[in-house]
């Protein structure tokens, strides 16, 4: 590990002028991803700004149904938030299926959202990765990669974001709150990580020195009939294979309107939008769910040894989808 | 738990509590259980330094030259050691002694050591460490192990070849006859992917310079004597000038057998005359120990249309790595065991030891066993289905019995029949069928992930049989050694008993002290720390040590009784009415004495395996467990659920029913690892997964309630009649998962670990 400096502002403002004093100023929030990254050599920053005390640590339920969820607030305890567990299901799941309970307890929201990827490439330094050297290369598109993208990736990054909490509020719509050095901004989800194309170095719109302060997720009144499934090697304490986060809104055996998301098949939390629009107003059948799915998964680009992942996650979308409006 | 009458009676029956045969607690287990139990990673020593170790990012290159220069001048830094260090012979190793204590000249694998530093701080000798120039000309890896055995133009990892061991193994009469006379024929070819040990307590210790120029190591190992058998010659000193203390081991399974930091520390501290510390992290403990070996097995067997097997023929190829480690015995028990307990007119197996420039494989829980067992059991119930017989009833008409000769012409004596052990495990109860409604997520495939609710889920059951050796085989003159010694401490008899076997989690310590107290009527029992001032109590491995150690700590208690009854009557004028009698008399007639035995217990002789035909009467006792598993799969996303394992296993003595049960759930639930997702994943000879977050070990959420029948089929030449019990388990639950899986998706699944796209991706 390299040597850096170490400093915890009062508040968000000195904390994004913290982060502008050095030049590979990272923020640290529970430090769960990027405390094993600085071990590993991945992460190198000569200053951690500690923002995992700072005041926006609450969750608060705005007046129309939505809610106000602080950056700092900890993976644990958003879970267990009533809001989240009675109105929006998918969240909760989404949480819960993650990492293990200890993890949760220390990780944050916003170190959530920005954990990056699990390609075993980017995480070993003696092996060339686009994302970590720019223009180093790719080995997994050749590698080892069955557990890589299949929709949205480019030749120079296979990889996928790992985040499953990123998933359901994708799915939501989630607006992300930004304090940087330019002043304040609104991201909206999906929009906060990017595609790879031919920058993978970079994983969101984020500059230097943005701080997320928290996130709103809008009303969604019919997201109390949502579900995250997530696919994975064990029965816990392990990354998405392929995940889903979905609500539904059926009335008289039509569906209304949809939110569906999918994980572990992109270098961001994916929006099904196609899926979306091909099954608004259409019978709520598996017939339906299938043909939606398709339609997504039409784009799927699977590499060599991953196109398991199309079935996959089609059988996960049909079956997600057959619970929530059967 | 049912118990057949042991067929040993037992000799002294002990008036105390705590003796053979009861469920003690362990004397470590409040302590590991609360933090609090000291593991070599938590030595200190005030003034000490810290050691780290420089690896080779390249599984295979030679090194042009290394530049030291930089990381010496590194503040804090205190010493900078490469090969040219090392102060007496350059290589060590379990069996051949090829593996340098530093790299000379060339690495074989990724990881290999390469220079070693010392410094006051960690992270002061690991930035010094990363200034330590090494000018590698990287070579193309030798990865494919079959091609490094059979190809005469492949590059070879050693100058004398690729193949580290060749045992044919040929039984009866011509294969190439029975195949002619085989009604049915089946073959495959199956693989087994590397496993790792995964113990917790990550590679640590302590080296202590001497006044006298020797060395006090205080390290976690399994067979303290083997470590300094290797250890002394490459530090140049004599055997009794390296002092050998067991730290705190946080799990071992094999993983343990062979030297990591030992001599490392040891050349530090003498160097800087400072004690030094090595703590390896999870990451370099991964590149720190040797694995399971992989294997790639071609099986054919041919059977009669009445079920008869009249021939079995396999090739199995282990993939040994870059060193010999245990390779050869692991090659000497594949081969010998390759078919499993089954009585075949006609065999041929031929197993294979390799070198690659792959992660040097070696000893873990099975030892050459697992892979082989995961072959012969997937074809059983491959020619069972090609008959239409249930597999229980075909592997029941080709079981081999007490009476009945192996592949190597051992005859199985004092052991449960094989049919029987099935019959018993069949009529064990089913667990109940799934209730569709108001069940617990946790019991359904995917557990808490909410992947299904009971859609796409089918049930499947497996069984699967496996016989492990236990103790050392092939003519090696195993034996252990126990001091105990009878003194009145406080008015109270006490018993010391004093040996160098590693407690390794298995509960050896609570047994000694049990075997105590039962053959000396001794309540108070004092379990010294092990270390090498007393004789070799070899490997806490091959499930040996309740036989041997066990042996050993038994024979030096009957020399201490004979002892003390013959105190009573110099004193009395009278023998002792019983074993009671004279221990309450004990603090009279002992006194100020003190009675101190020490004995080698030694097994009875095996023999080598003839190089031609392998017969041989290779093992010292043979254990078998059966398993049956019952999953659930949910065929569409792949996702297994281990419903419940249930096990017959004859242990020959049951002497402590909690440990041994212990035993079979933890070698159980290793199995069931390497059934559905252990596995190091290596590509171009480079490791991809050496974190816990990536190589996956069950949780409590995968291991499922187990039923046990456990039969006590007494061996008389063993203490107690006692079957070492701690590998078997981890055999047969392999293949009996991997069958449920085959039984509910119908799917051929010849590869382990199966993971969910082997289910989901071909449906
Ligand atoms: C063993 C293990 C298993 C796991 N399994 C899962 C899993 O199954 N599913 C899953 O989703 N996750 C999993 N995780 C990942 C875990 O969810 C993340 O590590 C965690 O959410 C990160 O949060 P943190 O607060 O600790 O972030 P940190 O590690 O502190 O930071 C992560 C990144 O976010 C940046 N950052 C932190 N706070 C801010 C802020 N306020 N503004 C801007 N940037 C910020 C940091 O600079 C860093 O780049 C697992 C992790 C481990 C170690
Ligand atoms: S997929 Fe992306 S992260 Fe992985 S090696 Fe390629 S560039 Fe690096």
């Amino acid at each position: 590990m390299r040597p850096f400096a170490y400093r915890r502002p009062a508040d968000a403002r000195a904390a994004v002028e913290a982060a502008l004093d050095a030049p590979r100023a990272m923020y640290l929030g529970g430090g769960t991803n990027l405390v094993d990254l600085m071990r590993l050599g991945v992460a190198e920053p000569d200053l951690l700004v500690d923002v995992a005390g700072l005041p926006y640590d609450t969750i608060r339920e705005t007046g129309d149904g939505g809610l106000e969820i602080g950056g700092a607030v900890r993976n644990s305890d958003l879970a267990a938030h009533p809001a989240v567990r009675r109105d929006r299901p998918m969240l909760a799941q989404a949480l819960l299926s993650a990492a293990s309970g200890q993890i949760r307890n220390a990780a944050t929201v916003a170190g959530n959202l920005l954990q990056r990827t699990r390609c075993a490439y980017f995480q070993d330094v003696s092996k060339p990765c686009n994302k970590r050297i720019p223009g180093s290369g790719c080995p997994a598109i050749e590698g080892d990669h069955y557990n890589l993208a299949i929709l949205g990736h480019s030749a120079h990054c296979v990889a996928t974001h790992p985040s499953d909490m990123a998933v359901a509020l994708t799915a939501f719509g989630a607006a992300v709150h930004v304090e940087g050095p330019g002043g304040r901004r609104e991201i909206g989800m999906p929009g906060l990580h990017r595609l790879p194309g031919d920058r993978p170095e970079v994983d969101t719109v984020l500059d230097p020195g943005d701080l997320i302060t928290g996130l709103t997720v809008r009303p969604l009144p019919f997201a109390a009939r949502s579900r995250y499934r997530k696919v994975r090697e064990r029965a816990s304490f392990a990354f998405a294979l392929v995940s889903v986060a979905a609500a539904l809104d059926v009335e008289d055996g039509t569906v209304r309107d949809c939110r569906v998301a999918l994980g572990g098949v992109a270098h961001a939390p994916w929006r099904a939008e196609r899926l979306e629009e091909a099954l608004r107003g259409r019978p709520a059948t598996e017939g339906s769910y299938a043909e939606a799915a398709d339609a997504e998964l039409d784009l799927a680009e699977p590499l060599r040894d991953n196109a398991y992942k199309i079935p996959l996650a089609r059988k996960v979308i049909v079956r997600t989808l057959a619970e929530l409006g059967g | 738990m049912t118990m057949t009458p042991a067929k040993v009676p037992r000799e002294l029956d002990s008036p105390l509590d705590g003796g053979v045969g009861e469920s003690r607690r362990r004397p470590d287990g409040t302590l590991k259980v609360t933090g609090e139990f000291a593991y070599s990673s938590d030595l200190w020593l005030e003034g000490m330094l810290w050691g780290v170790t420089l690896r080779s990012p390249h599984p295979r290159a030679r090194i042009r030259s290394i530049d030291v220069s930089e990381a010496l001048a590194h503040p804090g830094v205190e010493a900078v050691l490469t090969h040219e260090d090392v102060p007496g012979f350059k290589f060590y190793g379990l069996e051949h002694k090829d593996q340098p204590v530093l790299a000379i000249d060339q690495v074989r694998y990724q990881g290999e050591p390469v220079a070693l530093v010392a410094a006051d701080h960690p992270e002061v000798a690991r930035r010094a460490a990363a200034k330590i120039k090494v000018d590698y000309e990287v070579l193309t890896p030798i990865t494919d192990a079959r091609r490094a055995a059979f190809d005469p133009d492949c590059e070879k990892v050693h100058e004398d070849g690729n193949v580290v061991r060749h045992q044919p193994v040929i039984f009866g009469g011509d294969v190439a006859e029975a195949r002619a006379g085989a009604d049915v024929i089946v073959s495959e070819t199956f693989e087994v992917g590397i496993q790792d040990q995964a113990f917790l307590g990550p590679e640590s210790g302590l080296a202590v310079p001497g006044e006298d120029g020797g060395v006090d190591l205080y390290v976690a190992t399994q067979w303290m004597h083997s470590d300094l058998w290797q250890i002394a010659p490459c530090l140049g000193l004599p055997e009794e000038k390296v002092r050998m203390t067991m730290a705190g081991v946080g799990g071992a399974f094999g993983g343990r057998e062979d030297l990591s930091m030992q001599i490392h520390a040891a050349m530090l501290a003498m160097r800087t005359g400072k004690p030094v510390k090595i703590v390896y992290n999870r990451e370099e403990s991964f590149f720190g120990h040797v694995h399971r070996h992989p294997a790639r097995m071609r099986y054919e067997y041919g059977a009669t249309r009445d079920g008869k097997l009249v021939f079995a023929e396999a090739e199995i190829i282990l993939d040994g790595g870059a060193y010999a480690s245990s390779t050869p015995n692991v090659v000497g028990n594949a081969a010998s065991l390759g078919v499993g307990p089954y009585k075949i007119p006609s065999i041929r197996v031929d197993a294979y030891g390799v070198y690659t420039n792959n992660p040097p494989c070696g000893a873990m829980r099975g030892f050459g066993a697992v892979q082989a067992c995961f072959a012969y059991e997937s074809m059983m119930d491959r020619m069972a289905a090609a008959l239409g017989l249930d597999p229980v009833t075909f592997r029941q008409i080709n079981a081999a019995h007490p009476g009945d000769a192996l592949a190597t012409g051992q005859v199985l004596e004092h052991m449960a029949p094989l049919a029987e052990m099935l019959g018993r495990l069949k009529a064990m109860p089913m667990p109940p069928e799934r209730d569709a409604a108001g069940h617990d997520l946790r019991e359904l495939p995917g557990g808490v992930s909410n992947t299904t609710h009971g859609e796409g889920v089918r049930r499947g059951v497996g069984y699967g049989v496996g016989i492990k050796n236990i103790c050392f085989s092939e003519g090696f003159d195993d034996y252990s050694t126990a001091r105990v010694r009878l003194s009145i401490i406080g008015g109270e008899p006490t018993v010391l008993v004093h040996t160098s076997a590693a407690e390794v989690g298995q509960g050896l310590v609570t047994l000694k002290a049990q075997i105590a107290r039962s053959e000396l009527g001794v309540r108070r029992v004092t379990i010294a720390p092990a270390d090498n001032q007393v004789g070799s109590a070899g490997s806490s491995s091959a499930s040996r040590q309740s036989y041997m150690t066990g042996g050993a700590v038994k024979v030096a208690c009957e020399a201490v009784r004979e002892r003390m009854f013959k105190l009573f009557e110099e004193r009395l004028g009278r023998p002792p009415a019983s074993l009671a009698e004279a221990v309450e008399h004990l603090p009279e007639v002992l006194g100020d004495e003190v009675i101190d035995e020490t004995r080698e217990f030694h097994h009875h002789r095996t023999e080598r395996m003839d190089p031609v035909t392998g017969q041989a009467n290779s093992h010292t006792q043979l254990a078998i467990c059966v398993h049956r598993a019952v999953v659930d799969v949910d065929v569409e996303l792949g996702l297994v659920k281990v419903v419940e394992l249930a096990a017959v296993q004859d242990v020959g003595k049951i002497m402590n029913p909690l440990s041994l049960e212990g035993q079979i759930h933890g070698g159980t639930a290793q199995g069931l690892g390497l059934a559905l997702m252990e596995e190091i994943v290596v590509a171009d000879g480079k490791v991809r997964n050496p974190s816990f977050t990536d190589y996956l070990i069950p949780t409590i959420l995968d291991m499922p309630p187990m039923r046990l029948d456990i039969l006590e089929y007494a061996d008389p030449r063993a203490p107690y009649g006692l079957r070492g019990a701690g590998e078997p388990p981890t055999l047969s639950s392999t293949p009996a998962i991997v069958a449920a899986i085959r039984d509910a998706s119908g799917l051929a699944l010849t590869r382990v670990p199966v993971r969910p796209e082997h289910i989901a991706g071909s449906s």
